[in-house]
């Protein structure tokens, strides 16, 4: 006997059975839901639309900002080393505590640059794997800790 | 949207097993048809267009938020033992299935498709309602070609004990 024909007769019978299931009543709460939904949209003003609702000018514009910001926090941090080094260097320095904390800024950055050129690439490799499992088992713990404080009290009510 | 609200919510429904988050797609689904009303409005084939956006939306549903969320807002272990069925879907004895009516018969099996683990539900939802091949169910879910088949066979083979018990047999004809 062959051993696909109960495999095939269980599938015919399935597939009818399943056929004939007529559809499931939706909620009588779904139209409504959906009108209240659309009717929420309408009332939104345009730039708090999805950004594909937003209008043509509008989203150009929005690019154009965006591209001129990202240009800017370029030139900014580019900057801002730059003047931490003018600070550190410069004599006439008057403010007190701005001093210490440009040299410490500046010693950090001195220290990390010369750590990643003095360090092997398997110092590198383990300092990020580290990082890595850090990051794992601070989420493991998070989740452990929002099933056993928030969950758990909420199933048992 | 009344001439096809039942169709998107059974199709959601029994693709997620949860009528809650069936309404909450079915919603998106008809949000996403308003988007597209000029089209649908006057188109054969907005029945069709709506049922592939419920799959769509329903998988993708399935696969980023469920499972992105799982480990946070899921108490149960399904590791140890995923791929048995649920002990609600075998037939109690004293369970007389062939005594119901046709109605409360198919009720009964609809809960018991709705009631299969996540991944045999959706393959087999996807085989028997949508009428995709393996082939597509396995691209569609990313799974191998055996996987989908087994998965398939599995929930086949746990919702026959309820259609015996239904009195329906394979020997029966329509």
């Amino acid at each position: 006997m062959d051993a696909k024909e109960p495999d095939e007769a269980l599938e015919h019978l399935v597939n009818r059975t399943l056929r004939e299931l007529p559809l499931r009543r939706a909620p009588l709460t779904l139209e409504s839901r959906v009108l209240g939904a659309l009717e929420h949209r309408a009332e939104l003003s345009w730039w708090r639309r999805s950004f594909a609702h937003w209008p043509l000018v509008a989203r150009a514009a929005f690019l154009v900002i965006c591209g001129a910001l990202a240009k800017l926090a370029f030139l900014g941090g580019a900057t801002a080393v730059a003047g931490v080094h003018s600070l550190h260097e410069s004599a006439a320095l008057s403010v007190s505590w701005v001093r210490p904390a440009a040299v410490l800024v500046v010693s950090a950055w001195n220290l990390a640059a010369l750590l990643m050129r003095a360090a092997p690439p398997t110092w590198l490799y383990v300092g990020i794997a580290i990082c890595a499992v850090l990051y794992a088992f601070l989420f493991g713990l998070g989740a452990a800790v929002y099933r056993t404080l928030y969950l758990q009290p909420l199933n048992g009510r | 949207m009344r001439a096809y609200q039942d169709m998107v919510f059974s199709t959601a429904s029994r693709l997620t097993g949860n009528d809650r988050q069936a309404e909450d797609i079915a919603q998106e689904v008809f949000l996403r048809a308003y988007e597209h009303f000029a089209q649908l409005r006057t188109s054969p084939t907005a029945g069709g267009w709506l049922k592939t956006v419920t799959t769509h939306l329903t998988l993708n549903y399935l696969s980023r938020y469920r499972r992105r969320w799982r480990m946070f807002s899921e108490l149960r272990h399904t590791t140890d033992d995923e791929d048995s069925v649920g002990p609600e879907l075998a037939p109690q004895p004293d369970m007389l299935l062939a005594d119901l009516n046709s109605e409360q018969r198919q009720a009964l099996i609809d809960a018991a498709v709705r009631k299969l683990p996540e991944h045999q539900r959706v393959a087999l939802v996807l085989y028997h309602f949508e009428e995709l091949t393996y082939e597509e169910i396995s691209i569609k879910l990313r799974a191998s070609l055996t996987k989908i088949k087994t998965d398939i066979r599995r929930a086949r083979a746990a919702l026959l004990p309820l259609l015996q018990s239904s009195g329906i047999d394979a020997g029966q004809s329509h």
